[in-house]
């Protein structure tokens, strides 16, 4: 069992602490009476992972085990979480690829010749040949693809089925060969609080008319926070839309937890507490830092995108997903939240190099946005760790990048920042018109590129924290597409501090969420 | 005529009740004498005789002339109605060309204006004008008026010393010479159409529009020849000149047109007054102070030193530079009218070297001094310093303009074959100005060295005699005498600041509005915003390569070519293309379709279906790395504006195929293919320069699309035919060509491509992409040579 997270108060003894930024880190001294928030250490992972993986088969929450569930003639789509999960991908062999494999085994045992492997893409890019079969393994890869381990395509109007509607009015329209199987079996990591569960399935495999209902500003805005699902109004969504799935497929549904080990041992020094780094630990950041400094822009992506992670996996749990996703839930606590005593005036993050979004890719500015003011902001239960009318500042050079197959749509978003940053109006003003581009439509599913709406949705992850901040400083940020973002930015914290002591006066309380490794700050 | 109406003493009571004519009134000199005959000669009826020009009749032409400048004043004191009531009264307007319109048979003076302006003119435009108009005109006049030949002091040639008021001292056969001037022509066309001539000329259009097409090629060569045909009839005109001891055509044919007067009007015992004004500039008083009428000879001059483009001039300091005030010389011919000599014809020197000189020396420290004190706006950059003129000699400014006009064309040529980028082409763009500014130095040094180095002054005693005759309370009025003249006062107050009026109101830099310039290239964000009018009846027309997409054929070809091969095939394959490139390098500078023709052969062998999979699977997300993000951006915003979206290109088709859910039309290269295997031949011509122009014309019929409404994006000088064949022209990332032609043209010029993926990502993305296509039915080995 690692150590417990805790809350630093930073005093005069405490070194310099490491910063993200982008592709890059830094190590910054925060001001005397700083509060830092460290995630618990990692925890250790399961030795016997095949076995743990085949007891949670055999014995579920709230189902029969899976075996039985099998049948000769049946039709079985196995659906897996796409490439936005985990971060940064995790080493081979993949979580996912252990327990489909399994999971074959016993359809193989039972004599089921109809299976389809369905990556729970949603409106995310498609996922490359090379990239389905690093996570679903060689073997896999090599059985189904291409014909029967594909991308769902939430604009095939052959491939999607409308199940109907939530008591709420939410159109509920899945990907049609999961919908019209006998059983769906979900193969899933959750990275966060936010994945998983009901999720899974009425969000990965659903279309624009049916995500709509969930991924709009008035949703978000009352999604405190989305990591929170019992106080998330898009998760009551979900819960909804997955009772109407139910209804007509019975989804088994596999989750799978990881520890806090993002980075591979010559990193090692980004997941350790400062004071406790030793002489390699002292060296490696030294070297890692003064080559990634001199590297191209190219060279730097390039190098930090091919970087895998350690992970090792905590649980493993299966069973009907309301059943399930508690357990899994408490053990993503388990491994993540931290206790913090009330709000901060301004809140501190360093952003990494990579979101769900820019896998293999490019953090273009709007993903910058999401990553900074969606997810980082979002990283709380009960009450964000920076108060209503408070600052957050962001550690990130938001440099004016796009990646043109992976983000057409973003390109032209950008654009229409330049006329308003207001999450309603670009919803009610542009969504559509964006959403049913036939160009966008296009590219999404035949090429790679992210679905046309997707930069709305975005945006629309920012808007609970465009509504409770009062600025937004991004230290080290690119001037022109920070101002176009609506954001403000400072050479140093000093200069940000100096920028927001207007709002919080001169001697604001800080806090800075030291991730990753994962944290979730469960501010009292 | 003359036996009934005998020369009258017009008495000097100033011409009252005579009837003059006046020839070029819609001249420089013609409209000031006209405005003064209508202001101060109440009692005088004029003829004018006007050439219609165009649409435009005599009456119209005279009335366009009672709105300007000159006749200001007056209108001002009579008002614009009274105005044209008194010239309805008292000018008959006389429409048509000397030798073809019946004079008025009771005139008592003939004032001749009517001049070719150019110094410089094509031979047998200046004779017809200077010397046959003349004749014509005195053969066509009956009676015994009394003519005032107007012509310049500088007949008198390129001599030195002191010049009398007399008869020009030369027997040149002027009929001869008007023979052969006018035979000139029918020479020189027939010259310019030699083949060695037009070889020439098909080189120099091949080099430079080759790309184009063959019809601009020959279109240039055209434009070519004619400039060739003017450029040696003004050689012949000058040279001629030359060796006959004038400086130029101007003044030998005025000369000539002496000769004539005398000749054929004066011999009979017929009044001649011969008025020779030296440069005539702005008014000193009437009708205003100030008063010109365009630019005339010392202004472009003036004005070029005030912008600081004429940092040296090969004048001489001390040549006398005879400037004189139009309002002296009007009233000196109307003074020499109303006194027509009694024996043999009179000569008048109107002219201010003799009695109160301006060297070219203390005219530059006057001009200096006044651009000193008002300097030239220079856009948004302040102003311009005045150059400081050492004089140095004509042979040292002329070596220098030499050397600068060699080093210019030289950097053009390098920087027209550079590859095109931002900084090749603002360097173009700087270079175009210097070349505008040389050629300009060049132009004023070849026209104006003789008069800014002459070492001549005119004799004026008869005119001073002739001032002095006039009426004690005419003399400041209607007086001449140059000896008034304060230099100082006269360049400072009143002409400089008259000729640079305009230009600074124009807020003009360097002569050059400053708008075409900084508004290119565009930003890409900024023309987003422009929205495009809705219309389905018209078309937006791309090219693919370098304007949608930032790559070509070759790389195409390589990227299908190193996905479906083992890397250790690499090298070999790169090693050929390379052994291969200039081969392909020269084809492109020529002619795109050879290029094209000459690298598909690469693809003989391929397996037609294999290749379509390799497009689907792994080109087409190439193509969309390279694709520009802007120029998808405007395709879709032609077509939510209903616009007609058209692809043109030379690729092949099953490249293109990504793209082909953005366009209504995609007119691509279709390869052959035979047993499904492609040959590596096309089967029709590929679609380049001015086939593209040919096929949207027809396409456009064919639709019912208006092109002078359409849009045309390009990015090479190759589709200039097919920017020109549409209303909106814009150029991509246009090549170094192009952008110069885009510049001149005012075109949109856009910079695209800020997110488009490079090479490097595309290298490493066709690596990485696991597909396995063998494109080739014999695994590998080409069995086609190529």
């Amino acid at each position: 069992m690692g150590r417990p997270g805790f809350v630093l108060d930073v005093d005069e003894r405490t070194p310099p602490l490491l910063m993200h930024e982008g592709e890059g880190f830094r190590l910054e001294r925060l001001p005397l009476g700083s509060r830092v928030i460290y995630p618990p250490e990692s925890l250790p992972s399961i030795v016997d992972l095949e076995g743990a993986i085949r007891h949670a088969l055999a014995h579920p929450h709230g189902s029969d085990p899976l075996p039985q569930l099998l049948r000769r003639g049946m039709r079985l789509t196995i659906v897996f979480d796409d490439l936005s999960l985990p971060l940064p991908p995790m080493r081979t062999p993949d979580v996912r690829q252990r327990v489909i494999e399994q999971v074959l085994e016993l359809a193989a045992a039972a004599g089921v010749d109809d299976v389809e492997l369905i990556a729970a893409n949603s409106l995310h890019r498609r996922m490359t040949p090379a990239e389905l079969k690093r996570t679903v393994g060689e073997r896999v890869f090599r059985a189904f693809h291409p014909d029967h381990l594909r991308n769902h395509d939430a604009e095939n109007p052959d491939d999607l089925t409308h199940l109907g509607t939530t008591p709420h009015g939410e159109d509920v329209e899945i990907n049609r060969r999961a919908a019209e199987s006998d059983l769906i079996v979900y193969v899933n990591i959750t990275l966060t609080a936010m994945n998983g569960g009901s999720k899974s399935v009425s969000v990965g495999l659903a279309s624009y008319a049916s995500l709509r209902h969930h991924h709009n500003v008035h949703t978000l805005r009352h999604s405190r926070s989305f990591n929170d699902p019992p106080n998330s109004a898009m998760h009551h969504s979900y819960d909804r839309m997955a009772d109407v799935i139910g209804g007509y497929v019975p989804v088994f549904t596999i989750e799978t937890t990881l520890n806090n080990e993002p980075f591979p041992a010559a990193l090692r020094f980004l997941t350790r507490r400062e004071w406790e780094w030793n002489l390699t630990d002292q060296a490696s950041y030294l070297a890692v830092k003064r080559s990634n400094d001199l590297a191209t822009t190219r060279l730097r992506r390039r190098i930090w995108q091919a970087t895998e992670a350690p992970y090792g996996v905590t649980g493993v749990h299966a069973g009907a997903p309301s059943q399930v996703h508690p357990h899994t839930l408490a053990a993503v606590h388990r491994q993540q939240l931290t206790e913090v005593q009330g709000q901060a005036d301004v809140a501190i993050f360093g952003l990494p190099y990579i979101c769900p979004y820019n896998v293999n890719s490019i953090m273009n500015p709007i993903l910058v946005m999401s990553l900074g003011l969606g997810y980082f902001f979002n990283l709380y239960r009960g009450k964000p760790i920076v108060r209503q009318g408070g600052v957050a500042i962001f550690y990130h050079p938001v440099p004016h990048q796009f990646h043109p197959v992976h983000h057409p749509s973003y390109i032209d978003f950008y654009e229409l920042l330049a006329e308003t940053t207001d999450p309603v109006m670009l919803e009610t003003k542009y969504e559509k018109q964006f959403a049913t581009d036939p160009w966008y439509t296009h590219l999404y599913r035949t090429s790679y590129a992210y679905h046309g709406v997707h930069p709305f949705y975005m945006w629309y992850w920012g808007a609970h924290a465009m509504q409770h901040l009062d600025d937004v400083i991004f230290v080290g940020g690119n001037r022109s597409t920070t101002a176009r973002l609506g954001f403000r930015a400072a050479s140093s914290l000093a200069d940000a501090l100096e920028l927001a002591r207007d709002i919080v006066g001169r001697n604001p309380q800080i806090s800075y969420l030291h991730a990753p490794p994962m944290v979730l700050a469960d501010v009292r | 005529m003359s036996t009934a109406r005998p020369a009258r003493p017009v008495s000097c009571e100033e011409l009252a009740g005579s009837h003059v004519l006046l020839t070029g009134a819609t001249g420089f000199l013609g409209q000031a004498t006209l405005e003064r005959l209508l202001a101060s000669y109440p009692d005088t009826h004029v003829s004018v005789l006007i050439r219609p020009r165009g649409e435009r009749g005599a009456a119209d032409r005279l009335s366009t002339l009672l709105r300007k400048n000159v006749f200001r004043p007056l209108s001002e004191r009579l008002g614009a109605d009274e105005l044209v009531r008194v010239v309805r009264e008292r000018v008959t307007v006389i429409e048509g060309d000397l030798g073809s319109v019946a004079l008025p048979a009771d005139l008592d003076v003939v004032i001749h204006g009517a001049s070719t302006v150019s110094f410089d003119p094509p031979v047998d435009e200046a004779f017809r004008t200077n010397v046959s108009g003349v004749a014509t005109l005195y053969e066509a006049l009956a009676g015994s008026p009394h003519v005032v030949h107007v012509s310049t002091a500088y007949v008198a040639g390129t001599r030195k010393g002191v010049v009398a008021e007399a008869a020009l001292d030369h027997d040149v056969d002027w009929q001869l010479e008007l023979e052969m001037a006018l035979a000139a022509r029918a020479d020189v066309e027939r010259d310019s159409r030699r083949p060695e001539v037009l070889r020439r000329a098909l080189a120099q259009a091949d080099e430079q529009h080759a790309k184009a097409g063959p019809q601009s090629t020959a279109a240039a060569a055209e434009r070519l020849r004619t400039k060739w045909v003017t450029r040696r009839l003004v050689d012949y005109g000058r040279t001629r000149a030359r060796s006959l001891g004038w400086p130029d055509v101007y003044t030998l044919t005025k000369a000539l047109g002496e000769r004539v007067a005398e000749q054929r009007w004066a011999h009979t015992g017929r009044p001649l007054s011969v008025v020779r004004p030296a440069i005539v500039e702005s008014a000193l008083r009437h009708p205003y102070p100030g008063w010109i009428d365009g630019f005339k000879m010392a202004d472009p001059l003036i004005i070029a030193y005030g912008r600081g483009v004429l940092r040296e001039f090969p004048g001489l300091p001390d040549s006398v530079l005879d400037v004189i005030p139009v309002d002296l010389v009007i009233n000196a011919i109307l003074a020499a009218a109303a006194r027509p000599p009694a024996t043999g014809p009179a000569y008048l020197h109107v002219s201010s070297g003799a009695s109160n000189p301006l060297t070219f020396q203390n005219m530059y420290v006057l001009c200096r001094e006044y651009f000193d004190n008002h300097p030239m706006p220079d856009g948004d950059r302040g102003h311009v310093e005045p150059p400081t003129w050492r004089f140095p000699g004509s042979q040292q400014v002329e070596l220098t303009l030499h050397a600068g006009e060699r080093v210019t064309a030289l950097a053009e040529r390098v920087l027209l074959r550079l590859p095109p980028s931002k900084r090749s082409q603002d360097w173009l763009t700087s270079l175009g100005r210097q070349q505008q500014d040389l050629g300009q130095l060049r132009e004023y040094a070849d026209l104006y060295g003789v008069y800014t180095r002459a070492e001549v002054i005119y004799d004026d005693t008869r005119l001073r005699e002739l001032h002095a005759a006039l009426p004690a309370q005419r003399a400041t009025e209607h007086g001449f005498d140059p000896t008034v003249i304060d230099w100082r006062a006269y360049l400072q107050d009143v002409h400089c600041p008259s000729i640079t009026a305009t230009v600074r109101r124009a807020g003009q830099r360097r002569g050059r509005s400053t708008a075409g310039h900084r508004g290119s290239p565009s930003q890409s964000t900024s023309i987003s915003s422009l929205s495009l009018p809705e219309r389905t009846d018209v078309a937006a027309v791309f090219d693919l390569e370098g304007t949608i997409v930032n790559s070509n054929v070759v790389e195409s070809y390589l990227w299908a070519r190193l996905a479906t091969m083992p890397r250790s095939g690499w090298l070999r394959e790169l090693a050929d293309l390379a052994r291969c490139a200039p081969r392909y390098l020269y084809a492109e500078r020529r002619d795109r379709g050879e290029l094209l023709r000459a690298f598909l052969r690469r693809y003989a062998g391929v397996r037609a279906d294999a290749l379509r999979a390799l497009v689907t699977e792994v080109l087409g997300d190439v193509l969309l790395h390279r694709v520009m993000p802007e120029a998808t951006r405007q395709i879709r915003r032609h077509r939510a504006a209903g616009h007609r979206t058209v692809l043109i290109t030379g690729a092949v088709d099953l490249h293109v195929e990504p793209l082909s859910v953005l366009f209504d039309e995609v007119v691509a290269s279709r390869m052959h293919v035979k047993d499904g295997v492609l040959t590596g031949f096309l089967e029709a011509p590929p679609l380049v320069d001015e086939a593209r122009a040919a096929w949207l014309r027809q396409y456009a019929q064919g639709h019912g699309l208006h092109l002078d409404r359409s849009y045309a994006y390009a990015d090479s000088y190759s589709d200039r035919p097919l920017l020109e064949a549409v209303g909106h022209p814009h150029a991509v990332n246009p090549d170094s060509q192009l952008f110069r032609h885009a510049r001149r043209r005012r075109w949109v010029v856009h910079r695209w491509g800020e997110h488009t993926g490079g090479l490097l990502e595309v290298l490493l993305d066709v690596t990485r992409a696991d597909v396995r296509i063998d494109v080739r039915p014999d695994h590998g080995t080409r069995g086609v040579p190529r």
